[in-house]
């Protein structure tokens, strides 16, 4: 069957019941979470994670990606409005949209983050759409080497683009690939640093680090610095003013810049939509041309981080759900749910038709999540943005029950519970040495896979490592990987250069 | 540990308040029976672990809710069945790959510790290869003219062991490791690997779509389903590692506990229903295996298993 044939029984599929309800539920409750400072996407995925337990695969799936597709989104209400970043993504457009709310222009603001976001959405759930196929075919031709290089790729390009030091960013990743070898070796069956607990023989399960360090350290993190609103500044109107076709077409190259952008680093594994608001604006600031007014209030400083941060959401699904790899917090979550349905996420899941109308259910209630939460934030958002009154007390309450009860009813394990904690701990004192987290989550998610794939390729072909770099398509990705990690050290000295060169231009 | 000790407090206490007497066996079971799973959701032995359940409760008047505790091949759900009171309200299902542990030379458990209620499937292991690639039959792999992949589980499994014999046959084989069955199975259909070891029930689908053909198979007489396949025995390869799950609860049970429980699962193993899963599965029809055969039928797994280990490890 093509593509489209099997898109439309996937909208057949998704206007039922059940999956309606758990869209429904997935916009709202990833608004909330992303308006909330403190609370993120991945954080919202994470407390969503308990109750599909007990749901079938495709609402499931349908909830979370949902919460995921509208948690790049309803943030940028708060930041434009009040200055309130609900997660760090919306940190770049804050910059230029608190600037046109200061100068009342505030409804022009919104429109163009609603363009931003829906053009994103759509754009990159067709361009996704259409790869999913030959993706599949590509899978079942990845072997262990294509493997490695795909994640080796993506630890590289995370610990590039996250935070500022680069040293930071690599201690933070090491961390993450240590507590990935805790347990019975995969290969050997050898045990690694259990210490002689039974409890960590199966390794520490990484949706418990994702819990720990998104949920419960972002607690512990907004609790020491509290910011508990009184009262939501005053705004006139949540009125949201469309751009003219005019305004539209003169920031055609920003659309087209973002979007491809957006969808390309979602298909890296390790750029989250986080890392593509940053890299979208920054990007904008050097090739765009109004760059050097980044940051005054135009438009732009909108358009490119919304619409980069909504393109890697479809730009992250495909490659999980056609190669089983999950490129951020968010899709790592997403396979933990697909695991725990006892599906594999890959080429297999178009196997049966059973799971292949799942998957394009999935597909198709992307497009409704775009559109949903595009009318949702326009007609609902005056009553979301009430949650900001929440006293920061009772949410962290909330929060953290949620994320304790969650862990236990994963595996009724209550050692899991204990590693939420210890992983919380851990993030909260990493976020105070200003260690990013997201390459240590990454690395615990990765870690294992890229191990695996390691050994195989080494056993395979008899322990000669050159093969990574023989294959075309492993030696490509390998190629990329060392490009990127040159990157940081690049810009540094390129920067060092041309301040020193400029320096003698001030003088005189 | 702390919660440990406690652990095993708790157990002790209860082993000594619950000691086995007449009338609480007669009273059995008078609340529901955890039935633990050492597996995820949607595995072999989480399947039929609920079919069972689902087919036991109406007999034992009780709910017998499920529990998974994946983890260590099986051993964190085992571990959580020997720290529970042996009163017959834990059960295990126990597969073939977590019994297997047992033969280890430095394994943490050992078969004197719980008591096999019933075997409840049975399948037999054979060889998959692409059906559109160049191995044919069994005796292309026999001629030993180029080393060939095998997909297996994992090293020292049933898998590794049962592949390693065929070396004796004249055939170059090297096992690859995959804990993860996706990547298995997209080995052989992609071409990475040249063979995978697996249970025909397993692969049902690829089996259907005409993507893998089987061409071996590990046991004494024909596979169910698979009459002309070639299988080890007719071969004069001696192995016939069979795939199986059983129902285990602790040793110290009440027998009269393990009477009633064995009772249920014969009456279970004879539905129509039950039959009908076997059947689709690809497990043999006589699958079954009660309380007073299971302890020699599991033991001679294990003999057969250990004679099949590197003599270096076996003598340890």
């Amino acid at each position: 069957m093509d593509t489209l044939t099997l898109l439309g029984r996937g909208f057949a599929e998704l206007f039922q019941t059940q999956e309606l309800i758990a869209l429904f539920l997935g916009l709202m409750f990833g608004m909330l979470v992303s308006i909330l400072p403190g609370l993120g996407l991945v954080m919202g995925v994470v407390l969503a994670l308990p109750f599909t337990y007990s749901m079938e695969l495709g609402p499931a799936i349908i909830l979370l990606t949902a919460i995921y597709m509208s948690g790049t989104y309803a943030g940028c209400f708060t930041a434009i409005l009040y200055r309130i970043p609900g997660e760090p993504m919306d940190v770049p457009l804050l910059w230029d949209g608190w600037g046109m709310t200061k100068r009342g222009e505030a409804a022009k603001a919104l429109g163009w983050a609603l363009v931003a976001a829906l053009t994103g959405g759509l754009v990159s759930t067709i361009v996704m759409i259409g790869l999913a196929a030959p993706l599949k075919n590509l899978a079942l031709s990845f072997g262990a080497p294509e493997y490695f290089a795909a994640v080796f790729f993506g630890l590289t390009t995370v610990v590039a683009l996250a935070g500022n030091s680069l040293p930071n960013a690599l201690i933070s990743l090491c961390l993450g690939l240590l507590v990935s070898t805790v347990g019975i070796d995969a290969t050997y069956g050898s045990e690694r640093f259990t210490f002689g607990f039974t409890e960590l023989m199966n390794g520490v399960p990484y949706v418990m680090v994702l819990v720990g360090m998104y949920g419960y350290g972002e607690i512990l993190s907004k609790l020491s610095h509290s910011s508990s609103l009184k009262a939501i500044p005053k705004q006139d109107s949540f009125t949201t003013k469309f751009p003219t076709r005019a305004e539209l077409w003169g920031l055609r190259a920003t659309f087209a810049r973002s979007t491809g952008l957006g969808t390309l680093l979602g298909l890296i594994p390790g750029a989250g939509a986080t890392i593509s608001s940053f890299v979208a604006y920054g990007v904008e600031k050097q090739y765009g041309k109004r760059g050097d007014k980044l940051g005054t209030g135009i438009p732009e400083g909108i358009v490119a981080p919304q619409i980069a941060s909504t393109a890697s959401v479809a730009g992250h699904m495909v490659p999980l759900m056609t190669l089983g790899l999950p490129g951020s917090g968010a899709t790592a979550v997403i396979l933990a749910a697909f695991l725990l349905k006892g599906v594999q996420p890959g080429p297999f899941l178009f196997q049966s038709e059973a799971t292949t109308l799942v998957v394009y259910t999935i597909m198709a209630s992307m497009f409704a999540s775009v559109i949903g939460m595009c009318l949702l934030g326009f007609l609902w958002i005056p009553l979301v943005v009430r949650a900001l009154l929440i006293p920061t007390g009772v949410l962290a309450a909330i929060i953290v029950m949620l994320t304790l009860v969650g862990a236990f009813a994963d595996r009724n394990s209550l050692s899991d519970v204990w590693i939420v904690v210890v992983f919380g701990v851990l993030a909260w004192v990493l976020d105070r040495y200003k260690i990013p987290i997201a390459p240590m989550v990454l690395g615990a998610v990765l870690g294992p896979m890229a191990e695996d794939s390691y050994t195989r390729s080494m056993i395979t072909f008899h322990g000669d490592w050159t093969i990574f770099f023989k294959q075309p398509l492993s030696g490509s990705l390998m190629g990329l990987a060392l490009l990127s990690l040159a990157f940081p050290v690049m810009r540094n000295l390129f920067g060092r250069f041309s301040r020193a060169k400029a320096k003698p231009l001030n003088a005189t | 540990m702390p919660s440990r000790l406690l652990a095993l407090a708790a157990s002790v206490a209860a082993a000594w308040f619950l000691a086995p007497s007449a009338s609480f066996a007669d009273a059995y079971p008078s609340r529901p029976i955890t039935f633990i799973v050492p597996w995820g959701p949607g595995g072999g032995a989480d399947q039929v672990a609920r079919m069972a359940s689902k087919l036991m409760e109406p007999e034992l008047k009780v709910s017998v809710p499920v529990v998974n505790m994946p983890g260590a091949t099986g051993q964190t759900g085992h571990q959580k069945l020997l720290t529970s009171p042996s009163d017959g309200y834990t059960l295990e299902i126990m597969t073939a790959d977590t019994f297997a542990t047992l033969a280890q030379p430095n394994s943490r458990f050992k078969i004197e510790q719980f008591i096999p209620v019933a075997v409840l499937i049975q399948q037999r292991s054979g060889l998959f290869v692409n059906a559109t690639g160049p191995i044919k039959t069994f005796e292309d792999i026999t001629k030993g003219d180029k080393e060939l992949r095998v997909a297996i589980t994992g090293y020292n499994s049933p898998d590794d062991l049962s592949i390693k014999l065929l070396g004796k046959q004249g055939a170059k084989l090297q096992g690859i490791p995959f804990a993860e069955p996706g990547l298995r199975y997209a080995s052989v259909i992609g071409g990475q690997s040249d063979i995978v070891y697996e249970q025909a029930g397993d692969v049902r689908s690829f089996l259907d779509g005409k993507q893998i053909k089987p061409i071996l198979f590990f046991s004494d007489k024909p596979a169910a389903g698979f009459e002309d396949t070639p299988y080890s025995g007719k071969l004069g390869i001696d192995v016939k590692l069979s795939q199986f799950r059983m129902v285990v609860v602790r040793a110290d049970t009440d027998p009269a506990i393990v009477k009633k429980l064995s009772e249920v699962l014969s009456k279970v193993a004879q539905s129509a229903e039950y039959k009908a899963y076997l059947a689709q599965q690809y497990a043999q029809p006589d699958s079954y295996v009660g309380s007073d055969q299971a302890l020699p039928f599991i033991k001679g797994w294990l003999a057969e298993f250990t004679a099949l280990m590197p003599k270096r490890q076996a003598a340890q």
